[in-house]
């Protein structure tokens, strides 16, 4: 096992034996330098230089790149449309397959024993979300669903349908919530916003345009109704052909059930707390109308 | 969820309480007082130690065998070769793919220790086995480093676990 390092192993023997290297015993690889062509030289470099006869090619004057000889280029004939348009708007979700997922499980770096958050994905460096390029959070794809063999609680902000299958085909909860950018900011990088002292913000709601997303029970919304859900699953595990296990019975059905409130952004805090890291404190506000805008 | 309710019951103890409209003080004033701007607990810090990034790669729990994901453990004695191939700081095997000038296909076999030239035989032999033609192969003994020309890591990664490594 303990191998002793011997630095340069056979070149430092033959370092050591044969005769000192100087610029007149090196040589390059034979088929390693290949000399260049030099134009206007020779009987292969010369005569016409390697531009052809006569016309724009010889004498340099092509036209710009794309022009057809007078036609409308393709790059004018073809109408504008705007697939880029409003790029810069767009929520983006970094994916999270659930093989990258089994494999942070097995090696360690993420707990299923505890709820699964996307502060736990990003301390163990499972995912990278940069939330100044428009990222709201992970999104679970199901590439590894055969594969996939953990009970876990996970929260993400978006997940297809095979991969709410797969976590609850082995008796894992499923939750898609919705971040706001200064959430998943705080979210990422909890510590260095406790250290700036400033209470902790509430969650807002999503915009108009998510909050049929996040009410829906087949998505597994925050904001869908609980009956509902229980039956999206029931209807899932019928349309995957699996038995949906009944997690009331598990041991660890506490930690299941665990789910953040609406406006909160993480587990055990509420808004309107500071955090001192100094001294390892929390403090809360005591005044009226903060502590009803806070739980409002 | 529970926490909520905590701050709910804060704000209806406020109601029943004594005087009216609190003192404003802006930061930590004196617990002593009548009316505390801020309570502070150490409870539920619990929670905000959770939330700090371990700051070492922690060590992967016990598995009989290949893990659900693919990953195999090493095996616990070393297997008795002249050669030794470590594991990366994650836990994985060190062969790379690398890709130079778009079209140039190389494998890396890093972290090598012992009889380097054992190791190159060994895998040119695999090679041979595997594609039946002789891959090039390029030794570097002072960074103890393997390349081969073309892409093999799958199969070299598959077969340095079921050496042990």
């Amino acid at each position: 096992m303990s191998f002793p390092k011997k630095p340069g192993g056979k070149a430092l023997d033959v370092l050591q034996n044969l005769p000192r290297i100087t610029l007149a015993n090196l040589r390059p690889e034979p088929g390693a330098r290949k000399r260049e062509r030099r134009r206007g030289r020779g009987q292969h470099g010369g005569n016409r230089s390697g531009r052809g006869h006569k016309g724009e090619r010889q004498r340099g004057t092509r036209p710009r790149l794309g022009f057809e000889g007078g036609q409308t280029p393709f790059y004018l004939a073809i109408p504008k449309y705007g697939f880029n348009e409003g790029h810069s708007r767009r929520p983006q979700y970094q994916p999270l397959s659930l093989k990258r997922l089994q494999y942070l499980i097995d090696l360690g770096r993420v707990d299923p024993t505890q709820p699964i958050d996307l502060t736990q994905l990003v301390n163990a460096r499972g995912v990278t979300i940069q939330p100044l390029k428009r990222d709201y959070g992970v999104q679970l794809v199901d590439e590894g669903s055969d594969i996939f063999a953990a009970k876990i609680n996970i929260e993400v902000q978006r997940a297809s349908e095979g991969a709410i299958a797969a976590v609850e085909r082995n008796g894992g909860v499923i939750t898609t919530s919705f971040y706001d950018p200064i959430s998943i900011e705080i979210l990422i990088r909890p510590v260095p916003f406790f250290m700036r002292g400033q209470p902790i913000p509430k969650r807002m709601l999503p915009g108009e345009d998510m909050v049929p997303y996040y009410t829906s029970a087949e998505n597994r919304g925050y904001l869908a109704d609980p009956d509902k859900i229980q039956q999206a699953r029931l209807a899932l595990a019928q349309k995957y052909g699996y038995v949906l296990p009944d997690i009331s019975r598990d041991e660890l059905y506490h930690m299941l059930a665990m789910r953040k409130d609406v406006r909160q952004v993480f587990f055990g805090l509420s808004p309107g707390w500071v955090v001192n890291m100094a001294e390892r404190k929390i403090l809360k506000p005591t005044d009226e109308k903060l502590l009803k805008y806070y739980t409002s | 969820m529970a926490l909520t309710s905590q701050l709910r019951a804060a704000l209806v103890h406020i109601h029943a309480g004594s005087s009216a409209a609190g003192l404003r003080s802006a930061s930590s004033s004196s617990p002593q007082q009548q009316n505390p701007a801020l309570i502070e607990s150490t409870e539920e810090f619990v929670f905000v130690e959770r939330l700090i990034a371990p700051s070492r790669i922690p060590d992967p729990p016990k598995h009989a065998g290949p893990a659900p994901s693919g990953w195999t453990p090493p095996a616990e004695t070393p297997p008795p070769l002249p050669y030794m191939i470590r594991r990366s700081r994650m836990h994985n095997i060190p062969v790379y793919t690398d890709l130079t000038h778009g079209n140039r296909k190389m494998t890396l076999v890093r972290k090598v220790e012992g009889d380097i030239w054992a190791l190159e035989k060994d895998v040119k032999q695999f090679l041979q086995e595997l594609t039946g033609k002789d891959m090039p192969t390029q030794v570097n003994e002072v960074t103890m480093t393997l390349k081969i020309k073309g892409h093999f890591d799958q199969e070299l990664k598959s077969w340095l676990s079921s050496k042990g490594f």
